[in-house]
């Protein structure tokens, strides 16, 4: 079945091009109509995610510029943005505090709190250290490894099941598994270190290596990923490509840079997309691997912090503050996919 | 569906109208999930308890106390539940979403003092019908004052582990030359982990330093037995002196040096273990640390184990407790009032430490069926001057504060900062 969207649209465009005569739409009955006839189909799926998704989104943000801390009924008819001053307070040292070059950031006292409550650049930052690097080693290994995988290696099928295994673990599962990847006596980590002459290192508390440790650990679960998007994509290359570029004389690497990789250009929003959603969703990691939602603040990241201000500080209202953050660093990675997409009708 | 049946003109704006129009039943649902009551007449239906109490000792705890309950009271009935994931802080965030939808369960287990202002205004006073004049004499001052919010009777506590115990492998500090005895103050533990750093092959003081709690905990031992009820008391009031809290970390710190090395990747289990297996000669925990040695036959107080008052909290008893609270809008009020008078019973609290490792908070136990160790902790108990609250464990402070506490400790375990730290405990205040 057409995407539903997409046969909207061609109702649109088509509507004013009709010239061929026939009877006008809006003498047929009402109950003829396609859109109404078909509706069984669509409108159960898109009332549930109506109210769900889009229900949920609108109530969060709503909740966002109450005072609601947790008991009783919400007060939603005193609305105002004071969570949002008090989650971005104090910019110009916030800003470069996240870039290591501040000095202390000033908390706001909103009306909901008899005590200081820290703005969300730290979190912040970290969140986006995270995405970024996460994103964009994972790619690259990702695309290094399919490119490998592709070359008609032998047992090119275990290779692909070994790379893409620790996809299918849980969070919970790899955050223990690396604890014990990190530890500085008997981790794995520490004594290949320890084999180029390094270490021991603290891994797991050190403020210098803490969201690194953690961006590495989330490599090695996705990284797979992307190796099976990417992996795709080639095979979906026509092998005339490979032999033109072979015939004109380009050398291995030439054929893949100028002539493949810039046919990979789908693949790599695809991929991106999810990973970066994985990133932001990094909060099951931390929680097991760290015992809680207190990280640290060298690891803590948006989600964690949201958790905290809402379910430990009852502060909802602060909590659906950053939710709402959260939601538009989304909004950011998605929109921007599902523009190219839409550019490329295939939305 | 082909295009050329595509002409009933459905526009965009259609489109995005019955989109608001979804979104607004949306709210409306959820709006009316937050606003309808549950409203039960029946005073004796059945007690909804939440716990996460799901597995070992504390199952077998909540279990011995529900049939001690039964056995007395056989016309109420009971609906149990362990929330799953057996870790208070989900439990608190099932009973949070419960409260939202004006849904309170009877009662669940939470622990008493400060904590309660998390859920402040939905508890009720209990004082008269289940505070009688009998609990009112023989719970001591301490944890009396816990089970009270801004001064009402909320809760009933059920038991107390204790914070302040330092235990120790007999045969390590033997071969080191240690007598635990002897120890008098925080800077003499550290001086016997020199020693025993010295002259045996064992970690001094095994610690988790993955999560911050194990440190919480460490340092407000320290900073009782360094400043005493008086200074402990000013900090969990927001009056605490600096250079005190100051103080008590720096103790830490030096502590921290004969920490294990892995300390950052192992759980508090594992660093208990490596004691129980005399690879570490000291552990600083609550007492639910003698309840994984009760499990190992080798392994015996007074033998193979012991334990003091951490050196320099001796006459305090650093408290832990759990409790069962009375909610208002309560769906059994009746039943959770017979039931919460049963929890403050010597028979009730005498079945449920019996199983948990903990001692009953009522002065008047008959505590000859608890073990050796319990029995020596139940008379610290009832001989300490003071019974002051753990900061860690939720008494002391409200949750925003303890909050803003752990976070300060979360950055503490990665650079070992005194001089900030100490800022941001003082600050955790403000």
């Amino acid at each position: 079945m057409r995407n539903p969207i997409a046969t909207l649209r061609n109702r649109w465009s088509d509507s004013d091009a009709r010239a061929d005569g026939g009877e006008p739409a809006s003498t047929r009955s009402f109950f003829d109509r396609d859109s109404v006839r078909s509706a069984p189909f669509w409108l159960p799926p898109f009332l549930l995610v109506g109210l769900f998704v889009y229900g949920a989104v609108v109530w969060n943000f709503l909740l966002s510029l109450t005072d609601f801390t947790g008991i009783g009924e919400p007060d939603y008819t005193d609305l105002d943005v004071e969570n949002y001053f008090v989650a971005f307070a104090d910019p110009v040292d916030g800003l470069l505090s996240t870039v290591g070059l501040g000095g202390e950031v000033q908390g706001g006292s909103p009306a909901w709190s008899e005590l200081t409550v820290e703005p969300v650049w730290n979190s912040l930052g970290n969140t986006i250290a995270l995405m970024v690097g996460f994103a964009a080693i994972c790619l690259a290994l990702g695309l290094v490894l399919a490119i490998l995988v592709d070359r008609g290696i032998r047992f090119e099928n275990t290779f692909r099941t070994i790379y893409l295994l620790p996809m299918s673990l849980s969070f919970v599962v790899t955050a223990k598994f690396w604890l014990y990847m990190y530890n500085p006596n008997t981790g794995l980590i520490n004594i290949a270190l320890g084999a180029v002459g390094i270490g021991p290192v603290q891994i797991v508390q050190n403020p210098d290596l803490k969201l690194g440790a953690v961006a590495f650990a989330l490599i090695w679960q996705f990284s797979g990923y992307a190796m099976i998007v990417y992996l795709a994509a080639l095979r979906g290359i026509p092998s005339s490509h490979f032999e033109a570029a072979r015939v004109d004389g380009a050398s291995t690497i030439k054929m893949y840079w100028r002539v493949i990789i810039p046919q990979l250009r789908t693949a790599t929003v695809s991929a991106l997309v999810v990973i970066t959603v994985f990133a932001l969703k990094a909060f099951d990691f931390l929680f097991s691997m760290y015992g809680g939602y207190q990280p640290g603040p060298s690891a803590d990241i948006l989600a964690t912090r949201m958790v905290r201000e809402a379910y430990a500080n009852q502060n909802w209202a602060y909590g659906s503050t950053i939710a709402v953050i959260l939601f538009v660093m989304a909004l950011f990675i998605v929109a921007p996919y599902i523009y190219s997409q839409y550019r490329r009708g295939e939305l | 569906m082909s295009s050329d049946m595509n002409d009933d003109g459905l526009s965009r704006r259609t489109v995005l109208a019955s989109a608001a129009a979804a979104g607004a039943t949306g709210l409306a649902g959820c709006s009316s999930l937050t606003g309808g009551g549950t409203e039960t007449d029946a005073g004796m239906s059945e007690i909804e308890l939440l716990h996460a109490w799901s597995s070992g000792d504390g199952n077998a705890a909540i279990a011995a106390l529900i049939e001690g309950f039964e056995e007395e009271h056989p016309d109420v009935e009971f609906a149990e539940e362990p929330v799953n994931g057996a870790a208070r802080g989900n439990l608190d965030q099932v009973v949070s979403n419960r409260l939202q939808a004006n849904d309170p369960p009877s009662t669940f287990q939470t622990w008493p003092g400060a904590t309660l202002t998390k859920f402040g205004d939905a508890y009720a006073d209990i004082e008269g019908e289940v505070w009688t004049d009998d609990l009112k004499e023989n719970y001591l001052p301490g944890p009396k004052a816990q089970a009270q919010l801004d001064g009402t009777y909320v809760t009933v506590p059920l038991n107390i582990h204790r914070i302040n115990n330092l235990f120790y492998n007999t045969a390590v500090l033997e071969e080191a030359g240690v007598d635990p005895e002897s120890l008098s103050s925080p800077a003499d533990v550290v001086d016997a982990c020199a020693a025993v750093a010295e002259n045996t092959d064992a970690v001094p003081f095994a610690q988790q330093t993955s999560g911050p709690w194990s440190t919480i905990q460490l340092w407000e031992t320290v900073l009782l037995a360094q400043a005493g009820i008086d200074g402990y008391e000013a900090f969990i009031g927001g009056d605490g002196d600096v250079d005190q809290v100051r103080s008590a970390l720096e103790n830490v710190v030096e502590l921290s040096e004969y920490y294990p090395s892995d300390a950052s990747s192992i759980s508090f289990t594992e660093a208990n273990t490596m004691v129980m297996e005399g690879d570490a000669a000291f552990i600083h925990q609550g007492d639910w640390a003698a309840g994984a040695y009760s499990g190992d036959d080798e392994f015996n107080y007074g033998e193979q184990w012991g334990q003091v008052t951490y050196p320099g909290s001796e006459g305090s008893y650093l408290l832990n407790m759990d409790s069962f609270p009375y909610f208002d809008n309560n769906p059994s009020p009746e039943a959770t009032k017979t039931f919460l008078s049963y929890c403050g019973t010597t028979d009730a609290q005498v079945r449920f430490n019996r199983e948990k490792g903990s001692i009953p908070p009522r002065k008047d136990a008959d505590v000859s069926e608890l073990n050796a160790f319990q029995q020596d902790q139940y008379d610290d108990f009832t001989s300490a001057d003071s019974q002051p609250p753990s900061i860690q464990h939720g008494l002391a402070v409200s949750p925003e504060i303890k909050t803003n506490i752990t976070s300060a400790f979360s950055g503490f375990l990665e650079d070992y900062d005194a001089d900030a730290t100490a800022e941001a405990l003082v600050g955790a205040f403000e």
